[in-house]
């Protein structure tokens, strides 16, 4: 008995020296393999990167607070980054070349001919830009006969030039200081031309050389030479009627050119001599009055007469929101890269600041830049109003009311960002947000991915066999039921919007119901059903096309599904894996949790990466 | 008799004393009149009835925890986090700088050729994020590993850059080190590429790295390169450090 107790004595002083001698070293807390891995894991998902030498070492002490730790860093923006993270993987909000954005109302294309001295000259002109010359209207503003050159669309120029008098250059174009040269483009006299010092103001605001010297490649550009229509400011002009006769066939086009000049439209002929808005691509089409603005502020430069030339040096890659790689790009692939930047932006923002998620989709706020502030303000409405004209629409509406964008930034401002407020009584965050509107170009396919990504739903079709059917009503039609009984009245929030575009369809010119009357007209044609004599996509629910997106978005909010979808993803991302039916009673707690707390992904991060299932889960080999 | 009865119907089996069970042995060297004689002692001796015990609680159930959450393997790094550090390990470089130190000799050539390598979705044609490796994901970590360790040995030990300015290589080199010497750098590394100290790696891992350092230190002993070959081994040791599992798995 004694031998026993002198044995344990032995053995529990043996363990204070060895506890001393582990607290004694250099003050270390004897930290396990589970902690530094559970501490690398935290870090890769809440800082974004594996800890440094600094942190661990942080880690070794004793009174290292890992909870205060987490707190710290569940506000930083890598953090924010990883949780976007999930859903833009989800939405895919950025658009390749598959969608174009070239509106001729918004490029202008250059053409090269000789100066008056013999050397060659840039001048810029729009296609289709609008002139009172049945030589030059719809075309480049200078003649074969004035410069030796005949002018396909999209394409180089052919011919032998010959020099252009100084007499017809006066006359047809003039000398601007453009805003991607300039940025004071809208002062009297602009002299902020662009320096080595933009690169630091605006980064990622690099237009190509060729923008930027004259044609012997030398010679900094001060002033752009445009044709005198496409430098016009007005913001108005009144419809233009040319009353030419239609070309009969065969009838070779006037004065050399290669196509006819424009006819007058049916819009033209009924509203001749009215204003019409030049931010508009009506405008564009049928005033001779309407240009591209102040320092062509409504128009993107491109560095040669073909559909999409260069003007942009543009990284294709930015996965950190950093450039990994420039290349010359068009002038739509910049509009582009800005409308995901601002989804983007609108996602970190309501995660940095702890909103509540709901407002993704409800929200009517969002910030822009210098791009941006130029889109809404100036280029939205360009692909407005096509055969809508028809039926008075030449204002544009768009989902983002132009006058609540700010006006101090100019469109090279790459850097600045303001808040929006209030976007207008159409928007619904990510919803109408123009990157969403043309990723997601067609009504059905919109409401598709919202249920996918926030709903955590698919639709599955089920296995009736499809038979010829003339239904033209989906919700009904054997086979298709199914899926659209669901789908169509959710596609129908966005009637209003036109698909593959932003251009909202008012309420006052366009009835839910029409076109009963003239169904082969070109508006009932294109923006009416003709099978339902209703909007196109109206038919499945007609109280939900003057819902619109916002009434999508409180639906969406308002399902019962929407908060375990959320739960779902967040911590299927951050464990990675699939949850499993032996997480529901842990799914349950934390959904409780992230409503309970407003809805706020702090909360819900928390929870899931203090818990075991995230701490431990896994770790099957240990 | 019942002996041999015994015996007879059970010939294979050992009788008790073969098998040397205690009680029954007993019995048997008695034989029948002893054990009669014996059962009686004890019979006459026994109380006339037996007080009950007490009674007492059951003992309380023993609880065995079993941990029925689903388990998974370690999950892969998003390629955003390996592409944040190897940016911060380049000395916080931006993308286009990392690959404009990262190239000559043929080391690297543009992110372009990598970044879809390494499993970043590309959301402008629909590409998803790769959830698992692939042989081209690991032969392009790889490749980065080895331009980022060969130029950081440039960098922080062939250019004798001040111990804090250093970014990789965050220790004082001596040459040809010995077991612990080597050790107590490598645990630098081993923190900084895996997240923890070597002591808790498997306890060969440390031989088995300062083999492959001796390895490569002896192979370009005598040979004219960029690199020293003790620098040259520390560039193989951070190589092998960056490709390791752990350093891509979480």
């Amino acid at each position: 008995m004694p031998r026993v107790q002198i044995t344990v004595r032995r053995s529990i002083a043996a363990l204070c020296l060895l506890a001393l001698a582990a607290v004694a070293r250099d003050g270390a807390a004897d930290r396990e393999l589970a902690d530094y891995r559970y501490f690398r894991a935290l870090s890769v998902d809440l800082l974004g990167r594996p800890p440094t030498a600094g942190e661990l070492a942080a880690l070794d002490k004793p009174d290292f607070d890992l909870n205060a730790w987490i707190d710290t860093h569940l506000a930083g923006p890598a953090y924010a980054s990883r949780l976007a993270s999930i859903y833009l993987d989800a939405l895919r909000l950025e658009v390749g070349p598959s969608f174009q954005f070239v509106p001729n109302p918004l490029v202008l294309r250059r053409e090269t001919v000789l100066g008056p001295d013999g050397a060659p000259i840039y001048v810029y002109f729009r296609r289709g830009q609008r002139r009172v010359d049945p030589a030059t209207d719809g075309d480049f503003c200078l003649t074969h006969d004035e410069t030796g050159l005949s002018f396909p669309p999209n394409a180089p120029s052919l011919g032998f030039p010959i020099a252009v008098s100084q007499e017809v250059l006066d006359a047809k174009t003039t000398l601007v200081k453009p805003w991607w040269l300039y940025g004071d483009y809208r002062a009297a006299l602009p002299s902020d031309r662009i320096s080595k010092d933009w690169s630091t103001r605006f980064p990622s605001f690099v237009p190509v050389p060729q923008l930027l010297v004259e044609p012997d490649g030398k010679t900094p550009t001060t002033a752009v030479r445009v044709c005198k229509e496409e430098a016009q400011t007005a913001d108005t002009g009144n419809v233009y009627v040319s009353g030419r006769p239609a070309p009969k066939k065969g009838e070779p086009p006037p004065a050399g050119r290669l196509t006819q000049p424009p006819g007058d439209s049916g819009f033209a002929k009924a509203t001749k001599g009215r204003a019409v808005s030049c931010l508009s691509g009506t405008g564009f089409q049928s005033s001779v009055q309407c240009g591209c603005g102040i320092g062509l502020e409504r128009c993107m430069p491109a560095s040669g007469p073909q559909f999409e030339s260069a003007a942009f040096q543009l990284p294709t890659h930015t996965p950190l929101g950093l450039a990994f790689d420039a290349s010359p790009q068009p002038a739509s692939t910049w509009e582009k890269l800005w409308w995901s930047e601002e989804a983007k932006r609108f996602l970190l923002k309501i995660i940095v600041d702890d909103r509540d998620f709901r407002e993704v989709l409800t929200s009517r706020a969002t910030e822009v830049n210098g791009p941006l502030a130029q889109f809404y303000r100036f280029l939205a409405g360009a692909t407005c109003c096509g055969p809508a004209a028809d039926a008075g629409y030449a204002q544009p509406e768009g989902v983002v009311d132009p006058g609540a964008v700010p006006a101090a930034l100019v469109p090279e401002d790459t850097a600045t960002w303001l808040p929006i407020a209030d976007r207008g009584p159409h928007a619904a965050g990510i919803l109408t947000m123009p990157i969403f509107l043309v990723k997601y170009g067609s009504r059905r396919a919109r409401a598709h991915v919202l249920y996918n990504a926030f709903l955590c739903k698919d639709f599955v079709a089920d296995s009736v066999k499809l038979a010829p059917s003339d239904e033209p009503d989906l919700t009904k039609r054997a086979g298709c039921s199914a899926c659209h009984q669901t789908l169509e009245p959710m596609a129908a929030f966005f009637t209003r919007v036109a698909e593959s575009d932003w251009t909202w369809l008012p309420s006052q010119l366009f009835p839910a119901s029409g076109c009963a009357k003239a169904p082969s007209s070109g508006l009932c044609k294109q923006v009416y059903d003709p099978a339902f004599h209703m909007l196109r996509g109206a038919y499945a629910s007609p109280a939900h096309v003057e819902e619109g997106p916002p009434g999508l978005a409180k639906d969406i909010v308002d399902a019962p599904e929407f908060a375990p979808c959320v739960v779902e993803n967040v911590a299927q991302s951050l464990l990675g894996r699939q949850l499993e039916p032996e997480d529901d009673a842990w799914k349950t707690q934390l959904v409780k949790t992230f409503v309970d707390g407003g809805y706020r992904m702090r909360t819900l991060v928390r929870a899931i990466v203090t818990s075991p299932r995230y701490r431990a889960g896994n770790d099957v080999r240990r | 008799m019942k002996r041999e009865n015994y015996r007879q119907g059970a010939s294979d089996a050992k009788t008790p004393a073969e098998s040397g069970s205690g009680p029954i042995l007993f019995f048997w060297r008695l034989g029948v009149p002893g054990a009669l004689a014996v059962t009686l002692v004890f019979g006459c001796a026994a109380p006339a009835a037996l007080a009950p015990s007490a009674p007492a609680p059951l003992p309380p159930p023993m609880v065995a925890a079993i941990d029925t959450t689903p388990k998974e393997r370690r999950r892969m790094m998003p390629p955003e986090v390996y592409l944040r550090a190897y940016l911060g390990w380049f000395g916080g470089l931006a993308p286009l700088d990392v690959q404009a130190k990262a190239r000559g000799k043929n080391m690297f050539d543009s992110w372009d050729d990598y970044l879809a390598a390494l499993g970043l979705p590309d959301y402008k044609v629909d590409l998803p994020r790769q959830s698992q490796s692939n042989t081209l994901m690991i032969a392009t970590l790889g490749r980065l590993g080895e331009a980022l360790c060969v130029r950081a040995a440039e960098h922080d030990l062939h250019g004798k850059t001040p111990a804090a300015a250093r970014v990789v290589f965050a220790f004082q080199p001596v040459a040809a080190p010995d077991d612990a010497q080597f050790a107590e750098r490598f645990d630098v590394l081993h923190r900084l590429f895996l997240g923890y100290p070597v002591r808790l790696a498997p306890s060969d891992r440390a031989a088995h790295f300062f083999a492959l350092y001796r390895a490569v230190a002896a192979q370009h002993a005598g040979k004219k390169g960029p690199l020293t070959p003790d620098e040259t081994a520390w560039a193989a040791v951070c190589t092998a450090l960056v490709q390791h599992p752990e350093a891509e798995l979480y």
